[in-house]
């Protein structure tokens, strides 16, 4: 026993119950965004992005109800209204008629994004890994405090922006890169969140939108890819350097 | 009161329960995974049944086969007899010998043992043994550094690396298991664990398919009670390993905090109880996903290693 009570000392001690839960839930946004690394299908791209959107809908709830900041509901509901339902509607719908060229029956969202990324999938979680450290320590390095939140959770937002940069770079197919840029829209609402939980709604509600013209030219984007290359691969893009 | 227990007899059931209740919890898994797939599969007691033959019958070793072949299964045995020594199989309070090793100490037994399984499939010559002894070193190298990470974790909300410790750290407060590093650590030590008892997303458990196999092709030529030692020493693997996580990471409730007799006897029940629970959870996950190709395992394991490296970075940075 003697020995358990010297090591206590040295030991790193445990967040509140609030701060233990709100680090689990941002570090399920980042997990999300690690998980797209591995998605093969559209559909599960998209699926994966409404659950990390989702999971910041759900820490919004709670920072509302823990520090009493009532625009927060607000806040939450319109983000999973808009980011939950309306955009990956949006994006299934647009994408609808997206499939291989030559395929005989166009896609039902089962388009296969699968072996786009330009490392394999192991390498790719290891340098997201690094990249990730990286945002954590820079950020534990600024040592901005928040009010509302465990600083934790602001180096996680950091790195879950990193990541989605890494998927933007790693995976070689439109459609992941589109996702890979929502989900780093969802790294800057987590840090929004931890930073500036009292923004005014309006603003929130203005940023929230402009996402949804995000979607759109994407949507836009993609098509005319697809309607040029046949494919959701940018690899033939390469051809065009000079 | 209840007469006490004396000391030594406790840590003699410690070695006892896992000894004796690790073809039970394997039975149960065999049986419920079978239930799950819709046959009556093997009764619960196949295990013992199966051990009891095989201790009867003649034991043959291949030409050439040296002594290592002969002893590596009991060098084998007796490792995983040692390790319920160091773990919190049933009390709250270190025993005497509880202190002999940390949970690297832990961690170097069991390799031990693996390893002298090795190098026993290694000297009969046969191909398949060879390939699976092999192949079980390679992957080992490969969750080594997950273990190793779990481990930081460990020392860092601890202060120490004994398993009591964290143990007595979980049960302290509820904070303590929120944490986001405590729930991505016992994540990624059940991820590893899921690797090392041959479960499926990484081996198919059951069956004679020579491509898949890792741990099972190891001890392909060993026979009577010899390949007994071995199934018993994997099952006991098993529900050492299922003791580390249940006892240390995510349920160290039910165990004996005196050295009462009823104290211990509910402990011992409630062991077994939540192993055979986490078994159907193994069992239930064995049913639901499709075996990795040999060449995938590392994406498994870059999941786990994720998941243990991301517990060290919010604990060494953010105090998670």
């Amino acid at each position: 026993m003697s020995a358990i009570q010297a090591g206590a000392a040295a030991a790193v001690a445990a967040p509140s119950v609030y701060a233990g839960g709100s680090g689990v839930i941002a570090l399920g946004v980042l997990l999300a965004g690690f998980g797209m690394f591995r998605q093969a299908l559209l559909r599960d791209q998209v699926r994966l992005y409404a659950v990390q959107s989702a999971l910041i809908s759900v820490l919004a709830i709670l920072v509302a109800a823990v520090r009493h900041l009532p625009d927060l509901y607000v806040l939450a509901a319109l983000s999973a209204a808009l980011k939950v339902v309306i955009v990956p509607i949006v994006l299934r719908r647009l994408l609808r008629g997206v499939g291989r060229a030559g395929e005989e029956e166009p896609s039902r969202g089962w388009t296969e994004i699968a072996g786009s990324g330009s490392l394999s999938l192991a390498n790719t979680v290891l340098l997201a890994i690094a990249v990730a450290a990286f945002g954590f320590f820079s950020v534990r390095a600024l040592g901005i405090r928040s009010a509302v939140l465990p600083p934790t959770t602001l180096e996680i937002s950091v790195s879950v922006v990193l990541v989605a940069f890494v998927l933007m770079i790693m995976r070689r197919d439109v459609a992941s890169q589109a996702i890979g840029f929502l989900s780093l829209e969802n790294g800057i609402s987590l840090a929004a969140l931890v930073v500036a939980a009292g923004l005014p709604l309006i603003l929130e509600v203005a940023f929230l939108f402009d996402l949804l013209v995000a979607v759109v030219v994407f949507e836009l984007l993609i098509r005319v890819h697809h309607g040029r290359v046949e494919s959701l691969s940018t690899a033939d893009l390469t051809s065009l350097r000079g | 009161m209840s007469a006490a227990l004396p000391i030594p007899f406790i840590q003699f059931l410690q070695v006892a329960t896992v000894g004796l209740g690790a073809p039970g919890i394997s039975g149960v898994i065999a049986k419920v995974e079978a239930r799950l797939q819709g046959r009556a599969g093997p009764r619960v007691l196949q295990p013992y049944y199966d051990l009891a033959k095989l201790l009867r019958k003649e034991a043959l070793a291949p030409d050439g086969a040296g002594w290592v072949f002969l002893a590596a299964p009991v060098g084998a045995a007796a490792c995983y007899l040692t390790v319920p020594l160091l773990i919190p199989v049933l009390t709250t309070f270190g025993l005497p010998l509880g202190y002999m090793g940390d949970i690297l100490g832990g961690g170097l037994i069991l390799a031990l043992a693996s390893f002298a399984v090795a190098v026993a499939a290694a000297a009969t010559g046969s191909p398949y043994a060879q390939l699976g002894a092999s192949r079980a070193k390679t992957f080992s190298a490969i969750t080594e550094p997950v273990v190793l990470f779990v481990i930081f974790v460990v020392a860092l909300i601890t202060g120490t690396d004994l398993p009591y410790a964290l143990a007595a750290t979980v049960r302290s407060s509820a904070s303590q298991i929120v944490r986001p590093a405590h729930l991505l650590a016992a994540a990624a030590l059940f991820m590893v664990i899921l690797a090392e008892t041959a479960r499926i997303p990484v081996e198919t458990h059951t069956g004679t398919n020579e491509f898949g196999m890792i741990e099972e092709a190891r001890p392909f030529e060993h026979s009577g009670p010899y390949f007994a030692l071995l199934k018993w020493g994997s099952w006991m693997k098993q529900l050492i390993l299922y003791t580390i996580l249940i006892n240390v990471f995510v349920a160290p409730w039910g165990l004996a905090a005196t050295a009462q007799a009823p104290a211990v006897v509910l402990a011992i029940v409630a062991l077994l109880g939540k192993a055979t629970l986490l078994g159907i959870v193994v069992a239930v996950i064995d049913n639901s996903f499709a075996k990795l190709r040999l060449f995938k395992i590392t994406e498994f394991v870059s999941a786990a290693f994720l998941l243990a490296v991301l517990g060290v970075f919010t604990l060494y940075l953010g105090g998670g």
